[in-house]
């Protein structure tokens, strides 16, 4: 048993950071990358240890309750009903005890920003047809971009903004969903409950110890990096460095697989025979019931609203 | 190369965990009987290492660094059976725990990295070495045409994935619902973005990883060792 004094947790994310002189290259940029990727794996367990709402559930109701909302986001296409499950997940967010500033950077930073660049040449009528909104230049008759022939003048539509924003938006709300289930359940538990949607028990525990595995693994390249941070004067030719890491990838792979026959070993001689066991630590109680109930109608509604066959 | 969720319309990605199941269910049955008790520890490290080489970043030309994606040498090492399940639980980690790629679009992603690259790529190799012993340059050379070819085809896959969209999924009035680019943008798109750069990076680290693993231990090819056991099998059959 862990005693009750080590699964407490500080409530403040701890910054971990490295401080350099000058251009960071590529060493910096990965030591760097393997403190950001620790940074967030610390935020995530530390928020999932909070007593919130969402923490409180039973995994496994979380986890199917989530699934069902994801799934109906990406039926919808209609932008108010997308812009009501988003602010549902920011109240829950908030419900349980994550700062919400921090939620929607972690959720909006990168995937959602990168579809909307994606979808922004959508809103143009070169792409899509439709109603103007307003004009952004006029062109001309015969106007060519290459083999392209572009329309006389190029304006904004309506429906071509309309869907840009809708594409977004169900982007981002599928991302709101998914860190909100991430960052309310410890890992572990995370993978245990995947077995409610079939998972097997082999692949519930290979995962369990992938990502175990994964920092130690990260531990090893943050000191291949440092160590060869530490020894470099002057960095030599580009192709050298290239074959520099690429040796330390060979090297990291042979670890790898190195340190899963010993894995191996040991698992078998305490008396691992290929049969998994896991342990059931969960209850679900009535409010989880009720939880995955209300969220599955809630979809299930949500995309007959979507649809128009509820109209509201 | 990781699809998010809002991408892939319902019809694309239901038909994707169509496809996976079997694929993973006969991955998972091929693995058991080949590997049986060293299935669970030798595929979480293979995972886990899959989940590490994004990590690692390389210095290419212009000042600036990129990072490889590793599909095609776990694929030449562990054989694709086994890359398949290696890098489909590293995808389901990235999307399940670090919001990398979406929970609907988990098999597409699947198809396009877990499958595509390691049978490209084990394939392509085996083709180009053409049964040269394991330390001939000849290999190196094959490892690397498997690492540019496997990545550049499932750029087209995934290309093709989002070239469809708008001819599946379309309100009435023609507007696109889910990814709205047809074939003729995306096909280009990915293939020239990828065929003239992120391949050809691949292909160098696929290469040189390679070669450091035949100086230094190349008993270390598992997927050599299933693809013997399965001549030999053959042989047997035939005789």
């Amino acid at each position: 048993m862990i005693p009750d004094w080590m699964k407490e947790v500080d409530v403040g994310p701890c910054q971990c950071s490295a401080i350099y002189h000058g251009k960071k290259g590529f060493v910096g940029k990965t030591i760097d990358g393997i403190f950001g990727f620790l940074e967030e794996a610390f935020i995530s367990e530390s928020n999932s240890r909070r007593c919130g709402l969402l923490q409180s559930l039973d995994p496994r109701a979380k986890l199917i309750s989530i699934l069902a909302v994801i799934f109906a986001t990406s039926l919808i296409g209609n932008l108010r009903v997308l812009i009501f499950i988003y602010v549902l997940t920011l109240i829950f967010a908030y419900l349980s005890k994550i700062d919400v500033g921090f939620f929607i950077k972690r959720v909006w930073l990168f995937i959602p920003v990168f579809a909307g660049i994606i979808a922004l040449p959508m809103i143009f009528n070169i792409f899509l047809p439709g109603d103007p909104l307003f004009q952004v230049a006029y062109l001309g008759p015969g106007a060519h971009l290459g083999p392209l022939t572009l329309p006389e003048s190029i304006f904004i539509t309506r429906q071509g903004l309309n869907a840009a924003v809708i594409f977004t938006m169900r982007v981002a709300t599928c991302v709101s969903a998914v860190v909100l289930l991430f960052i309310t359940t410890p890992q572990q538990t995370l993978f245990k409950s995947l077995r409610t949607v079939g998972v097997p028990k082999l692949y519930v525990l290979t995962l369990e110890m992938a990502y175990r595995y994964i920092f130690l693994l990260m531990d090893l390249v943050r000191e291949l990096y440092v160590a060869k941070k530490a020894r470099t004067i002057r960095a030599s030719g580009m192709f050298d460095e290239q074959k520099w890491v690429g040796g330390r990838m060979g090297y990291t792979l042979i670890r790898s697989l190195d340190m899963s026959e010993k894995v191996h070993m040991a698992m078998m001689s305490r008396g691992f025979s290929g049969d998994v066991h896991i342990m059931q630590e969960f209850k679900m109680q009535n409010r989880d019931y009720i939880a995955g109930v209300a969220a599955i109608t809630l979809s299930v509604v949500l995309v007959l609203i979507s649809e128009n066959i509820i109209r509201v | 190369m990781h699809i998010p969720d809002g991408y892939l319309g319902p019809y694309t990605y239901i038909a994707f965990w169509i496809i996976m199941f079997p694929i993973w269910y006969y991955a998972g049955k091929r693995l058991s009987a080949e590997l049986k008790s060293r299935q669970v520890p030798l595929l979480a490290l293979a995972a886990a290492f899959t989940f590490v080489i994004m990590m690692f970043n390389i210095p290419i030309p212009g000042g600036s660094t990129g990072h490889a994606v590793g599909g095609a040498i776990i694929g030449i090492v562990l054989g694709p059976w086994a890359a398949v399940i290696a890098i489909t639980v590293a995808l389901v980690l990235q999307a399940m725990v670090f919001g990398d790629g979406g929970i609907t679009a988990i098999a597409a992603n699947c198809f396009n990295m877990a499958v595509v690259i390691p049978f490209v790529a084990f394939y392509s190799y085996h083709l180009i070495s053409n049964g040269t012993v394991i330390t001939s340059r000849r290999r190196v050379i094959a490892a690397a045409l498997a690492g540019w070819a496997s990545l550049t085809i499932a750029a087209a896959v995934t290309a093709f994935e989002f070239g469809i969209q708008p001819i599946l999924h379309h309100s009435a009035e023609g507007v696109p619902l889910y990814m709205p680019y047809s074939l003729g943008v995306t096909l280009p798109a990915m293939i020239l973005e990828h065929a003239f750069g992120f391949s050809i990076l691949e292909a160098l680290i696929t290469a040189m990883i390679f070669s450091y693993i035949q100086r230094t231990d190349p008993s270390l090819f598992y997927g050599e060792r299933s693809l013997a056991r399965e001549n030999k099998r053959k042989k047997t059959a035939s005789t």
